[in-house]
């Protein structure tokens, strides 16, 4: 484990120094800054509006805004991880280094979450504005937050998969965007599928959808964190023993 | 320091590597000698640890490496074919990532560092992005990456492709450099290279390992295997004189004319300096026989013709058994 500090710290560097990482991080926040602009707007025309609707919960339940985001970002931010790598040969350097797969797996990992989360590090002001303007529910953000942060581990993870299972990033990044999409799908098949039938129960089990919607206004279900904990940890390891296998196909 | 019994590498179905068994002792300097896709480069790949054995087993200085795969991998520095480098990193900054990931200590990392930047010659590049360097300076970087961390093993695959003959002359230096304080294993499919850096050859051939000896026996095999005479005048009456002359076994004319080239086959069982003595004979036969001698040099030495001998040698030894 103690090649994962060397390989997070490159894996960070190498995301930061490319001009892909300020494209979409520039357009993630533009295209955030845009949705709570107008949520806002929205809401202080409509102020006599009763219920539990708040620019809070609208910026990040209910919105369709918040995944198309997401379908787009994380896959090429996943995309290079271990495809370029593999087909630039740097990973015969990389695994003829004392490493074990899983601190590289995890290294990579690390650092494609850190990216994310510093993606939204700056939503983090529209908390501010909104509390300056008003008054705001701290643990509906806190448990909003928490929701990003488990969609966006399991949607990373899925995309670092991807990554690894394939030697063209623009395959990988074809296939997670599928996946992901796929998924959210399935999640929508809730609202479709009849009540009490058992693909109602999966599908409100992987339902994106609702999950977040739960976590924008302040619940935490422990059965969504089994959820986000399996979509995060399955594909993780998957990756790790595809790495192992490279070395024996 | 290197001990390899019985290795077998498949790709699939495909034999990349057949039972081969060899032993590298400490400080030797040994160059895998093949034309390309004999399986140098996977025989190389499986000592770096970057993949395993299908069969046999491989023990890098007693460490297996597929049980003690960790420790194999310490006791290696190793640079592939492609030398495979961040284009976007600088070559310290490269570096310092390297060593790091191979363990070397941090209070010693800055003198390692420096060390091997100065070794392989890139102390004057340090700075630079290695996406801009030239095809020499990658090499380098490369070489540098296979030495920061001191292992006892530098495995080096190809260090010289793609290199200009300056260059090559330059890394050539190096490995035979390196030989003083690192066992080195190189592979490379020309002959003049493995003369010019390696104490001991291995000479591989569709997966098989052919012969291996002191460079000085491949030298020898190449040197005296036959002579090419070119001889201007009555080509008839010289071959006539060089058929005559002790220790030829044959004497093949090629080209018409005014100037001919005589190829003299010496026989087998002539040792080097008999050969040497031979020669000066074919020599004084033409002149003798009045004919003028244009040029007289070793014939027969090229890869391919040390190769097609050793695979002759290699059938008939099946072919009596």
């Amino acid at each position: 484990m103690r090649a994962f500090w060397p390989i997070f710290k490159r894996e960070l560097f190498a995301f930061f120094v490319t001009p892909l990482a300020w494209v979409l991080i520039a357009t993630f926040l533009l295209v955030q800054g845009m949705h709570f602009f107008l949520l806002v707007d929205h809401f202080s025309r409509t102020s006599d509006l009763a219920g539990d609707e708040t620019p809070m919960s609208a910026f990040f339940g209910n919105t369709v805004l918040l995944y198309l985001v997401l379908f787009v970002l994380v896959p090429p931010m996943t995309m290079r991880l271990f495809a370029e790598e593999r087909r630039s040969g740097t990973v015969e350097t990389l695994m003829t280094a004392p490493v074990s797969s899983a601190a590289v797996v995890l290294a990579k990992y690390a650092a494609a979450l850190t990216t994310y989360v510093a993606m939204w590090l700056p939503t983090g002001l529209y908390l501010v504005i909104l509390a300056r303007t008003g008054t705001l529910d701290w643990h509906a953000a806190a448990s909003a937050y928490t929701g990003v942060l488990l969609v966006g581990s399991g949607y990373l993870s899925v995309g670092l998969c991807a990554s690894a299972l394939t030697r063209s990033q623009f395959l990988a990044m074809v296939w997670t965007a599928l996946i992901l999409l796929v998924l959210f799908i399935l999640g929508v098949g809730e609202f479709v599928t009849r009540e009490g039938t058992a693909m109602h129960e999966v599908c409100a089990y992987v339902s994106v959808w609702a999950h977040m919607n739960d976590f924008a206004s302040g619940i935490v279900d422990s059965r969504r964190l089994v959820f986000y904990g399996t979509l995060t940890v399955l594909p993780l390891f998957i990756a790790t023993r595809a790495v192992d296998a490279w070395r024996w196909a | 320091m290197i001990s390899v019994s019985h290795l077998t590498r498949r790709y699939g179905n495909q034999i990349a590597v057949d039972d081969v068994s060899f032993e590298i002792g400490k400080g030797e300097v040994v160059g895998f000698l093949g034309p390309n896709g004999a399986g140098k480069s996977t025989t190389l790949r499986v000592l770096a640890g970057f993949l395993s054995p299908s069969a046999g087993t491989v023990a890098i200085a007693g460490h297996d490496v597929v049980e003690d795969s960790f420790e194999a991998r310490r006791c290696v520095g190793y640079m592939p074919e492609s030398v495979p480098l961040y284009p976007e990193m600088r070559v310290v900054e490269y570096l310092r990532f390297r060593a790091e990931l191979k363990r070397v200590p941090r209070a010693r990392r800055a003198t390692w560092i420096d060390d091997a930047m100065v070794k392989a010659g890139v102390i004057a590049v340090a700075h630079r992005r290695i996406g801009h360097l030239s095809k020499g300076y990658r090499q380098r970087v490369g070489l540098a990456d296979a030495i920061v961390a001191r292992p006892p093993i530098v495995v080096l695959d190809e260090p010289t492709a793609g290199l200009d003959p300056n260059q090559i002359r330059e890394a050539r230096a190096l490995v035979r450099e390196l030989g003083r304080e690192h066992t080195v294993v190189l592979s490379t499919h020309i002959l003049s290279e493995v003369e010019a850096c390696a104490t001991r050859v291995l000479l591989i051939h569709r997966g098989k390992l052919l012969a291996q000896g002191p460079t000085e026996d491949i030298r020898s095999m190449r040197a005296s295997a036959a002579i090419d005479v070119v001889v201007h005048g009555d080509s008839d009456a010289a071959k006539g004189a060089l058929e005559k002359v002790a220790g030829v076994a044959s004497v093949t004319p090629s080209g018409a004319g005014l100037m001919v080239r005589l190829r003299v086959r010496f026989e087998e069982t002539l040792v080097d300096l008999e050969r040497a003595t031979a020669t000066e004979r074919c020599v004084a036969a033409v002149v003798g026989a009045g004919v003028g001698v244009r040029e007289v040099r070793p014939a027969g030495g090229s890869l391919e013709e040390v190769f097609a001998s050793l695979t002759g040698d290699e059938r008939a030894a099946g072919g009596d058994s």
